[in-house]
C-alpha cells in the first residue's frame, strides 16, 4: 500500500497511489469518527450481553453437536409419566360425517370426507358401487360418503363400521 | 414473565451526553454571553446530499492545514483529516493542531473537523461532543432536507401516541368476588398426590411440577404444522391472558351468531355434521375451545381435531392432507380471528394501532419503509401494519467458514458482530441488521422521484416503527423457486438470544443514525427511557423444522416460568437451555418484558 519509490514506479502511478492512500484514509476516518461517536454517547451498551448470548450459544453448540434430541422422541414418557402410540389412538367422531375416526387418521380421512385437497376426487354414485364392489366382493347398499345434504350415518354392510373402510384407503405415509 | 417488573436500572440505549472536557466547558462558557456558542459557525454549516455536514467558510472553499502548505511551499496540506479552530478558524492537519493549541491559548483548544462537522479537542487530542452543536448540525441537514421538499408523509392517524397512564391493579368488589367464586373453578394445581406430577422417568427430583396448560397435541396425520403452532400461541402470554379471563367467551359467541342467523329458513344449528347451517364458524371460539382443554388439568394429549375442521373451512385453499407450513397456518388463523371478530364488533379495519381485534392487538406492528433518491436526497416514507418479521437467512458465501471449536479465538474480538461473521455463524441480530440495513436498488428498480421528477437511483431502508406486544420472527428456510418449480430448505444454523433489544431497528433509532447519531430529540420519539423499556424482550417460544420440506417435522420449544419444555405433538418433555440454543429455529416468539399502559380512547373498550 506504501507508495513505493524505486525507479520504476512514475510520477503518475505515484500521484495515482497517493490519491488512492488518501481516499482510503478518509474512508477510516469516517468510519473511525463514527464508531468513536457510537462508543462514547453510549449507544452500544448492549454489547456485554450480546457477545454473553453469543457464547451461550456457541457453548450450547459444543456441547450439543448432535441433534440427538430429535431422534427417538417418540420412545420417551413425557413429564406425566406418560407413554403414546406413534399414531394417536383417541377415537372420536367426525364432525363432518359423525363417523367414529382414529385421532392419528382424522386428517387424510377429513380431506376426503370435507371434499377437499388434490387428492380428494369427485365421488358419483356410479363409481362408488364399482369401487365398493370390487374391493369388498358383494353388492352393499349405496353409500355416497360425499353427499353431506343427508345424514348418511349408515355403514356398508358386511364391514366392521365406517373404519373399516378408512384404513382400507390408508395409503399416506405415518408422520 | 412478569409483566409488570420495574425496569432495569442503569439505562440502555438511551443517548448518554458524556460530561465536556475543561477546554469544552471553558469554550462554551466563554462564549461572550451568546445564547450559542457555536453561532459563529452556523453560517459556515453545509449539508451535501444525502445529508453529509461539513465546515466551509464560502462552498467552494478547499481547507488546507496552514503549517503544512507554509512546509510545501503552498502546495499540500490537504490530509484526511483537517480541523479548524473555533476562535480564530486557522486549519491544521491533527499533527499540527495540538501546536496551535498550545501556542494560541486559552480559547483556541477546541476545532470542528471541517468534513465531518465533529469537534474536536486539540488539548485532549480527542473527539468531543456538544448537544448545542449537534442540534446546530441537525437543523441543518432537516433544512436541507426540507429545501428539497422531501415528503415524510405524516403518520397515519391511528399511530397518534396516547398518553401513557400508571397502572392500577385490579381489586374486585364484593359482588365480583361472588361472581368468581360462584362461576369459576381454580386450575388443577399439581401436587404429590396427582399420579401424572410424579414418577415421570426422566424428570429430577429438583425440578417444579410441570405449569397448567401444558398437554400435548395429537398429531391427526402431518398436523404437527398445527400443533406446533398452536403451542405456541397457547402460552403466548397476552393472548392466555385474554382467553383465560374469559374475553372471548364461545358460548355467548355462539349464541350471538345463532340469534343472528334467525329467520334465515335454513335447518337449525345443532346439526353436527352440516356446516352450512347452524353455529357460525368463528375461529376465535375454537381457539377458546382448546384453552379451556389444555388448561383444564386433564394430562391426555388433546385432539384439535374440530379445530381443523374449521380452519380448513375458513382456509379452503390451505385444506388438504399434507405437510403445510406452519408460518402460512400461524398467518391464516390470525387472519381468521380477525375477520370473524372484526364482523362480529364493526370495528374499524385499520390495524395500526391494533385495536381490532386480539390477534392484532398482540401481534401487530408497524413498519416504515424509505425510499431515498440518491441525487437529491428526497426521501419517500411509506407504513405498513405487519403481523410477524420475515428474515432472509443470509447465504453462506458471505463468511469465511471456520469450524465452531475455533471459537475461542474469535471471543477476543471486540465487535460482535464481526466476531460472529468471522467465525461463519448467522444471528438473527446479524439478520435484524440486515433488514434495516439501507440497501441500494437494482437500476432497474430505480424509483420515481418526485424531486428530480425521473427515475433514479435509490436507496431503500426499512425500520419498525411500532414494536407489537408479541414479536414473531420467520426465518426464510424455504426457498421457492418458480422458475425451477422447486422448493429447497436452508438448514443452516441461526443463533438467536435468550434476551433481545429490538431498540436499534426502531425508526427511531434507525433515522437517528441517518442523521450521524447526533445529540437531538427527533420528532415523533418517545423519551429515551420509555423507548428503553418497550424495546426489550425475551424468548418464549421456538418453532423449529427438521428434515426436508418432503417430510419434516416442527416441534415447539416452550419457555414456562424458566423451564424450557419440549412440544413434539402429544409428548412433553424437559429440556436444557442448550438444546433450545442449538435448535434450528423457524419461528421465534419474543414477548416484552414490560407492559405499560396507554389510556383508553374509548372508556368501553376492553
Amino acid at each position: 500500500m506504501s507508495v513505493s519509490n524505486d525507479g520504476n514506479s512514475s510520477p503518475r502511478s505515484q500521484l495515482a497511489s497517493r490519491c488512492f492512500e488518501d481516499l482510503l484514509d478518509s474512508i477510516i476516518v469516517d468510519v473511525a469518527s463514527e464508531c468513536h461517536r457510537i462508543a462514547r454517547l453510549g449507544l452500544d451498551r448492549n454489547l456485554e450481553e450480546e457477545e454473553e448470548e453469543l457464547r451461550l450459544s456457541v457453548q450450547a453448540r459444543v456441547a450439543d453437536p448432535s441433534s440427538s434430541s430429535e431422534a427417538n422422541s417418540k420412545n420417551v414418557v413425557d413429564i406425566f409419566g406418560q407413554t403414546h402410540p406413534a399414531i394417536a389412538d383417541e377415537i372420536f367422531e367426525c364432525m363432518n360425517c359423525g363417523r367414529p375416526i382414529v385421532a392419528g387418521r382424522f386428517a387424510p380421512h377429513l380431506e376426503k370426507c370435507m371434499g377437499k385437497g388434490r387428492k380428494a376426487r369427485k365421488v358419483t354414485r356410479s363409481s362408488t358401487i364399482a369401487r365398493t364392489r370390487h374391493s369388498r366382493g358383494s353388492p352393499v347398499s349405496v353409500y355416497a360418503p360425499y353427499s353431506n345434504a343427508t345424514n348418511s350415518n349408515r355403514a356398508p354392510n358386511g364391514t366392521t363400521g365406517g373404519s373399516g373402510e378408512e384404513y382400507a384407503d390408508y395409503t399416506y405415509g405415518v408422520p | 414473565m412478569s409483566s409488570f417488573s420495574a425496569p432495569s436500572a442503569g439505562g440502555r440505549r438511551n443517548l448518554y451526553v458524556p460530561q465536556p472536557c475543561p477546554h469544552l466547558a471553558d469554550y462554551r462558557s466563554n462564549a461572550h454571553g451568546l445564547a450559542k456558542p457555536f453561532r459563529s459557525l452556523q453560517p459556515c454549516l453545509r449539508v451535501r446530499p444525502l445529508g453529509r455536514p461539513e465546515i466551509r467558510r464560502d462552498p467552494h472553499e478547499i481547507p488546507r492545514c496552514g503549517p503544512c502548505s507554509a512546509a510545501d511551499g503552498g502546495g499540500g496540506g490537504m490530509g484526511p483529516r483537517l480541523y479548524a479552530c473555533l476562535a480564530c478558524a486557522a486549519v491544521c492537519c491533527p499533527a499540527h493542531a495540538p501546536a496551535h493549541a498550545e501556542e494560541c491559548r486559552p480559547g483556541h483548544e477546541i476545532a470542528v473537523d471541517v468534513d465531518r462537522a465533529e469537534l474536536f479537542c486539540c488539548a485532549c487530542g480527542d473527539q468531543v461532543y456538544d448537544r448545542e452543536f449537534d442540534k446546530a448540525v441537525v437543523l441543518a441537514q432537516i433544512a436541507a432536507a426540507a429545501a428539497n421538499a422531501s415528503a415524510s408523509c405524516s403518520l397515519p392517524e391511528s399511530l397518534r401516541k396516547r398518553r401513557r397512564v400508571d397502572y392500577r391493579p385490579w381489586t374486585p368488589d364484593p359482588r365480583e368476588w361472588a361472581t368468581m367464586r360462584r362461576e369459576s373453578s381454580p386450575l388443577l394445581l399439581l401436587d404429590a398426590s396427582d399420579p401424572f406430577s410424579t414418577g415421570a422417568a426422566n424428570t429430577s427430583t429438583s425440578s417444579p411440577p410441570p405449569s397448567p396448560g401444558l398437554r400435548g397435541l395429537n398429531n391427526l396425520g402431518n398436523t404437527c404444522f398445527m400443533n406446533s403452532v398452536l403451542q405456541a400461541l397457547l402460552h403466548t402470554p397476552p393472548l392466555r391472558n385474554y382467553f383465560l379471563s374469559d374475553r372471548h367467551n364461545r358460548f355467548e359467541c355462539q349464541q350471538k351468531g345463532r340469534r343472528k342467523k334467525d329467520g334465515s329458513g335454513d335447518s337449525t344449528g345443532g346439526h353436527r355434521w352440516n356446516p352450512s347451517g347452524g353455529s357460525p364458524v368463528c375461529l376465535a371460539c375454537d381457539l377458546d375451545a382448546i384453552y379451556s382443554a389444555v388448561f383444564s388439568g386433564d394430562r391426555t394429549p388433546y385432539s384439535p381435531a374440530k379445530f381443523l375442521y374449521r380452519w380448513w373451512q375458513y382456509a379452503s385453499k390451505l385444506a388438504s392432507y399434507e405437510q403445510q407450513d406452519a408460518h402460512e397456518f400461524f398467518i391464516s388463523m390470525l387472519d381468521g380471528i380477525h375477520e370473524n371478530v372484526e364482523q362480529d364488533q364493526h370495528k374499524p379495519q385499520s390495524q395500526g394501532n391494533g385495536d381490532c381485534c386480539i390477534a392484532h392487538r398482540v401481534f401487530s406492528g408497524v413498519l416504515r419503509s424509505d425510499v431515498t433518491c440518491t441525487i437529491c436526497g428526497f426521501t419517500s416514507t411509506t407504513y405498513d401494519p405487519c403481523l410477524d418479521i420475515s428474515l432472509d437467512l443470509d447465504s453462506n458465501q458471505n463468511y469465511m467458514n471456520v469450524p465452531t471449536t475455533k471459537s475461542h479465538a474469535c471471543n477476543g474480538a471486540n465487535d460482535f458482530i464481526l466476531s460472529s461473521q468471522i467465525c461463519g455463524v448467522s444471528t438473527l441480530m446479524g439478520c435484524l441488521e440486515r433488514f434495516t440495513r439501507p440497501e441500494r436498488l437494482d437500476s432497474d428498480q430505480k424509483f420515481f422521484c418526485q424531486h428530480c421528477k425521473v427515475r433514479q437511483e435509490s436507496l431503500k431502508q426499512m425500520s419498525i416503527r411500532k414494536l407489537p406486544l408479541v414479536t414473531c420472527f420467520h426465518i426464510k428456510r424455504f426457498a421457492h423457486s418458480s422458475i425451477k418449480k422447486m422448493s429447497r430448505k436452508v438448514d443452516r444454523y441461526l443463533q438467536f438470544p435468550f434476551s433481545l433489544d429490538m431498540a436499534p431497528y426502531l425508526s427511531s433509532s434507525v433515522l437517528r443514525s441517518r442523521f450521524g447519531n447526533r445529540i437531538f430529540a427527533f420528532d415523533g420519539d418517545d423519551s429515551d427511557a420509555a423507548i428503553e423499556l418497550a424495546s426489550e424482550f425475551e424468548l418464549f417460544a421456538v418453532i423449529t423444522h427438521s428434515g426436508t420440506i418432503e417430510a419434516g417435522h416442527y416441534v415447539t420449544y416452550l419457555r414456562l416460568s424458566s423451564q424450557w419444555y419440549k412440544c413434539d405433538d402429544a409428548w412433553i418433555t424437559h429440556v436444557s437451555e442448550n438444546i433450545v440454543r442449538d435448535s434450528q429455529a423457524y419461528m421465534l416468539f419474543y414477548v416484552q418484558k414490560t407492559l405499560y399502559y396507554k389510556a383508553s380512547e374509548d372508556v368501553s373498550a376492553s
